[in-house]
């Protein structure tokens, strides 16, 4: 593990991204201790739309509320949907995976055939309608993003468990009598998780990605202060063009934060390749 | 060949109908009495409500539903919009060309574009260009769309007003032919460039890893031991060959491009089929949502089964793996 | 040269009737047409995507949405026209002269000469096809003053209406009804709204010259109209993405006034003090109230309860807040300024003090410590669900602030953002119980009977309007005798006790009504008309009869 992390130290694109992930995990963290007062709170009418200050480092909204501590608190609701999203849809993706990998056959067929049919469907619609119709609640978006991106899990784990049933270990576990259950998830599931690790982090720029343009188009959970949100208000508000310090908070931290975790998994695939050690005369 | 081509004819017929009853099930979830909505005015009569609901079979219990629902669609009837009142039929043919001009255009200069500096990357793996190339592509294609649109509306359009406000045209110009196409053409060119350098990242990569492939193969050590300029290297013998799996991306990727065009058009209000999204949504416009939906699925299964056919001409083995 | 007798009487007649025909255009409806006007030039006017017309269909469009009424007035014409502020009155326009004895028969006289675009006359059989027809065909159209037991076609130009009840008040029936081309609709008189309706054949001062739905309609001067003409040669609808791209095309000269909301009040500075810009502000036409849901089985029931809730919360910092300042107090359905307001009306002024009294003596008290107060009679939390509609920005800008300020005085409100048809939805349907408390806005205009239907008690939802589902059968027999009472004194008297009533039993507090700001361009024209809403409204198309070249 302690070897895994040094070797993505050693990537530039892995350096960068995990300390920009590593900033907005602190700023959602520590967000009451960042110069931040409640984003939801308006403030008096010669505060409205002012641009950045001493007492609001960003500036404020149309209801004088303060960008800087929207932008802190924003980064709690991408993170944590791209967290529980990415768990949902990679746990629910791999028990898929494993299924249909392990017993072959019918399952695989039926299971195969599922996991093709979603993937064949355009994402952004299918999230666009289902998140119209379930009614926007952070947990449905939760849910929306998950069922849109479960597939690619569950095929990458299809493929690695094939390729693992035929190695001699499970053989031999067999021969002696071992479960299926015990197999899959004893046996099996420890050498996939490498692979679910890296799908997690793809799966948290798709989530974020997928809060992000949803609650740009409206279809945002209303209680919660969201970067799309902001996006979103500041699109209608009909004042967007004058006051740049509205738009350019939640576009920058959107970009940073996806483009970091890109960096991350992109790094990630390439320190797990075999040939990257070598490469590095490590 | 014929086998094939019908077996995956049979395949993509298959997946058609999931989506149909996928669609229909999605919007038997949708909250509120769907007869109601098509009125905003509260005088509605229990008569016309009636009418409405006999009309699109609405009355009769789910499996009658989904019966008249699939008798409707397969007369090309999609229902009507809620709220333009009209055939969804009629409302998507209506912006179903906007769209193709911005996508193909979009689409066509992405592929140039990344196929041109992902053979640049493939070709010097490991310099300083290979890792800016691919860092900058990476990045782009992380940032969405619509994060992109905003920046250069703001700059462009807003700011230095040098390109237009919103729409594809100006308006009651009363320009026509080559004067019009110009108009659209300067319309169009925020929201492609929004478009293509989204999709610019995934060609890139693609091409670069296909390049490095083609270049480890033998025949291009065989034709630089004969002597052939490096740029004939590229250009004739690698490039071609790497180029075959970035084609079929272009097929295969037209549901991702889908996101792309609905960001666009929402943001430089691009009158196609995906600001017409992002209204239906603004106005819960079941039906037309539905239909949209229904139109997306269906390009994207088209343009995978065209593909799929291309492919198995060009590489028989995928014929012999069926 | 020498003039011969003959040729002088000839001269004496001709300026005779000179003189006459010249009289006659100054009685003429067109009074207000001054002769040496600039005519020409293309009037370009800006909506929002949102606000866009997708289609002509002859539906919902026409009444509620933004560019679809200021379009068919346009393009169709009426019986009758309300005219310019302030007197707001019924002019003549197809209908060149009515008359009633017992306000229930009404008899139309229509202009002689007036045509469709087709060429086709204008008759009372068209007028009576889309009397009928209409009303059938979407009840959006289906009015009161429209109910009729008969309508007779008297003769070609002649055609008599016999309403089911007696209609009073200054104005005559058949408000705001375009007349449709009976021989155009005819064949699709079954299913009107399914008639797509590409050539919108009217017989108005314009006719449609291009139509590309959600990007222009073009609009052109129809120069065979039968009375006073508009002096602009073309009208262009232009629509745009956001409000932004509006506000930037104002100002780049790309258009040269806003068609229907004008400009959001928080942007109202960038347009004082520029060149070739006059800043224009009215009255607003539309009112924003709280509607409580009677239905409720909960605190809202309490009168008290609603009281407090209307003195807890601050209208003076909403009008700042979210308007800029641009807003006016509201505390009736009737504007202030029209005769028939009530200005004695029980008021409720921001006083948190006198608000916790209220609660405080009926025992609304917080016993457990969470910093809400409690029902004493089911103990729970005073929490209420607060329905506001996403698309309506300013409304959700003063959802949030009242948010902060009820919690002041120990209320919560959980603010419930769903879209517009959904908000209709559960609004007009108070007896699902999907709300505790609604934002509500509405245009009621100077002719505004109908909206004191919203308060007809309306137990099975038969009429639909009345989302706080109040009902008292005292306010009722006010609101009969009101719409048939022909004498004027009489009907405001009776107007004067419904105001009250409502006020004192609080099914809608009455929060505020906003300004509406429409900034417009003057490089090129003038004649700009404002009434209350600005400068183009569903009751006031007259910018677009009276704009001019300079």
């Amino acid at each position: 593990m302690k070897d895994f992390v040094k070797l993505l130290f050693s990537h530039g694109m892995g350096r960068m991204g995990i300390f920009i992930i590593t900033l907005f995990l602190f700023a959602s963290l520590f967000a009451p201790y960042l110069h931040t007062i409640d984003p939801h709170k308006s403030s008096s009418f010669e505060n409205m739309l002012s641009p950045p200050s001493t007492q609001f480092w960003l500036g404020t909204d149309d209801l004088g509320r303060d960008i800087w501590s929207q932008i802190i608190y924003g980064s709690r609701i991408s993170l944590t949907i791209g967290f529980v999203a990415a768990i949902v849809s990679v746990v629910f993706g791999t028990f898929v995976g494993l299924l249909g990998g392990f017993y072959g056959g019918i399952v695989d067929d039926v299971l195969s055939k599922i996991v093709d049919f979603f993937m064949m469907l355009p994402e952004l619609p299918l999230m666009i309608i289902l998140a119209a119709v379930l009614g926007p609640t952070i947990w449905n978006i939760i849910f929306v993003v998950s069922v849109v991106n479960w597939p690619t899990t569950a095929r990458i784990v299809r493929s690695q468990v094939l390729s693992l049933k035929e190695r001699p270990f499970i053989e031999a576990s067999r021969s002696i009598g071992a479960s299926d259950s015990f197999l899959m998830f004893k046996e099996i599931l420890p050498n996939v998780v490498p692979l679910m690790f890296a799908q997690s982090v793809l799966m948290i720029t798709l989530a974020i990605y997928a809060e992000t343009i949803l609650s740009f188009l409206g279809l945002g959970d209303p209680s919660l202060i969201s970067w799309g949100q902001m996006l979103h208000f500041a699109f209608e508000s009909g004042v967007m063009a004058r006051s740049l310090w509205w738009v350019m908070p939640p576009i920058f931290a959107i970009c940073s934060l996806i483009v970091s975790f890109t960096f991350l998994g992109t790094a990630i695939t390439d320190v797990t390749n075999p040939g990257y050690k070598e490469a590095r005369g490590l | 060949m014929k086998s094939f081509i019908l077996k995956r004819a049979g395949a993509s017929l298959i997946t058609v109908f999931a989506v149909i009853c996928l669609n229909f099930l999605i919007f038997r979830l949708a909250p509120g009495d769907p007869v109601k909505m098509m009125f905003t005015d509260p005088r509605v009569t229990a008569e016309q409500m009636q009418e409405v609901r006999e009309k699109f079979g609405l009355d009769k219990p789910l499996g009658g539903q989904f019966i008249s629902y699939v008798q409707r669609l397969a007369h090309g009837d999609l229902g009507i919009s809620f709220w333009q009142k009209k055939p969804v039929t009629r409302v998507l043919a209506e912006k179903i060309p906007q769209t193709l001009i911005l996508v193909i255009t979009a689409l066509g200069m992405a592929v140039i574009l990344g196929v041109i500096l992902g053979a640049l990357a493939g070709w010097k793996t490991g310099t300083r260009l290979d890792t800016f190339i691919v860092s900058a592509s990476l990045a782009m294609y992380s940032i969405p769309s619509f994060a992109l649109g905003l920046i250069l509306l703001l700059v462009f359009a807003y700011t230095l007003t040098i390109f237009p406000l919103s729409g594809m045209s100006t308006p009651a110009s009363g320009l026509t032919g080559f004067g019009y196409l110009k108009d659209v053409a300067w319309h169009m060119v925020l929201p492609a460039f929004s478009i293509v350098m989204w999709y610019i990242g995934e060609f890139v990569v693609l091409t670069r890893s296909s390049m490095t492939d083609v270049l480890g193969q033998e025949y291009i050590t065989s034709a630089r031991a004969k002597g052939v300029k490096e740029s004939g290297i590229l250009w004739r013998h690698a490039l071609r060959n790497a180029l075959l799996p970035v084609v079929t991306m272009t097929g295969v990727n037209l549901g991702f491009a889908v996101a792309g065009v609905i960001e666009a058009e929402t943001v430089f209000s691009w009158p196609g089929i995906g600001l017409l999204t992002y209204e239906a949504v603004m106005k819960r416009d079941y039906p037309l949502l539905q239909g949209i939906f229904l139109l997306f699925a269906v390009s994207v299964i088209l343009a995978n089964f065209v593909v799929d056919i291309i492919y198995g001409y060009i590489d028989p083995r995928i014929r012999v793996g069926e | 040269m020498v003039t011969t007798p003959k040729k002088k009487t000839f001269l004496k007649h001709f300026m005779v009737l000179l003189f006459a025909v010249l009289f006659f255009l100054q009685c003429a409806p067109a009074t207000w047409g001054k002769a040496g006007v600039k005519t020409g030039g293309r009037l370009d006017v800006g909506f929002t995507q949102e606000e866009s017309l997708e289609s002509l269909t002859c539906g919902e469009s026409w009444q509620y949405l933004e560019m679809g009424c200021v379009f068919w007035p346009l393009v169709y014409d009426q019986l009758w026209i309300m005219g310019p502020a302030p007197e707001y009155e019924a002019k003549p326009m197809l209908a060149k002269s009515w008359e009633t004895e017992d306000h229930q028969t009404w008899t139309f006289h229509l202009q002689e000469d007036a045509r469709f675009h087709d060429g086709e006359p204008v008759t009372a059989e068209d007028v009576k096809f889309s009397l009928v027809n209409l009303r059938k065909a979407d009840p959006a159209w289906a009015y009161e003053d429209t109910n009729t037991k008969s309508i007779t076609v008297i003769d070609e130009h002649t055609i008599q209406l016999t309403l089911k009840a007696k209609h009073g008040g200054k104005y005559p029936p058949a408000y705001w009804m375009p007349v449709i081309p009976k021989h155009v609709w005819g064949p699709h008189q079954e299913n009107m709204l399914s008639y797509d309706n590409a050539q919108a054949i009217g017989s108005g001062k314009f006719k449609l010259k291009e139509f590309k739905p959600g990007q222009y309609l073009w609009l052109q001067k129809n120069k065979e109209y039968w009375g006073q003409n508009a002096y602009v040669d073309d009208v262009v609808f232009r629509c745009y993405g956001s409000q932004d791209a509006v506000n930037m095309a104002l100002k780049k000269g790309e258009i040269d006034m806003v068609g229907y909301l004008g400009i959001p009040a928080i942007s109202a500075e960038d347009f004082k003090g520029v060149k070739d810009i006059k800043f224009i502000s009215a009255p607003g036409i539309s009112m924003d109230w709280l509607t409580f849901n009677l239905h409720q089985d909960n605190a809202i029931q309490d009168l008290k309860v609603r009281k407090a809730i209307m003195h807890g919360i601050d209208k003076e910092r909403l009008k700042n807040m979210v308007f800029f300042g641009y807003a006016r107090k509201a505390d009736s359905f009737i504007y202030p300024e029209l005769s028939s307001h009530n200005p004695n009306l029980p008021q409720y002024n921001y006083d948190p003090e006198k608000a916790v009294n209220l609660l405080e003596s009926a025992g609304y008290k917080d016993t457990d410590g969470n910093d809400l107060r409690n029902d004493p009679k089911s103990g729970e939390d005073l929490v209420f669900d607060f329905l506001v509609p996403s698309a309506w920005p300013d409304e959700i800008k003063c959802a949030r602030l009242m948010k902060e300020q009820l919690r002041e005085i120990g209320i919560k409100l959980n603010l419930k953002i769903t879209d517009l048809s959904t908000y209709y939805g559960f609004y007009y349907e108070p007896t699902s119980d999907d709300f505790d408390i609604s934002i509500a806005t509405e245009e009621p205009g100077p002719h505004a009977d109908w909206v004191w239907q919203f308060c007809r008690c309306d137990p099975d939802l038969e009429m639909g309007w009345n989302g706080a589902y109040y009902c008292n059968p005292k306010f009722d027999t006010y609101l009969d005798k009101m719409a048939e009472a022909t004498d004027m004194d009489k009907r405001k008297e009776y107007l004067s006790e419904m105001q009250k009533l409502v006020a004192e039993d609080l099914p809608y507090g009455f929060l505020i009504r906003p300004d509406l700001i429409c900034p417009v361009r003057t490089d090129k024209f003038e004649g700009y008309v404002k009434t209350m809403g600005g400068v183009s409204t569903w009751i006031n198309p007259w910018s677009y009869f009276k704009v001019h070249l300079k």
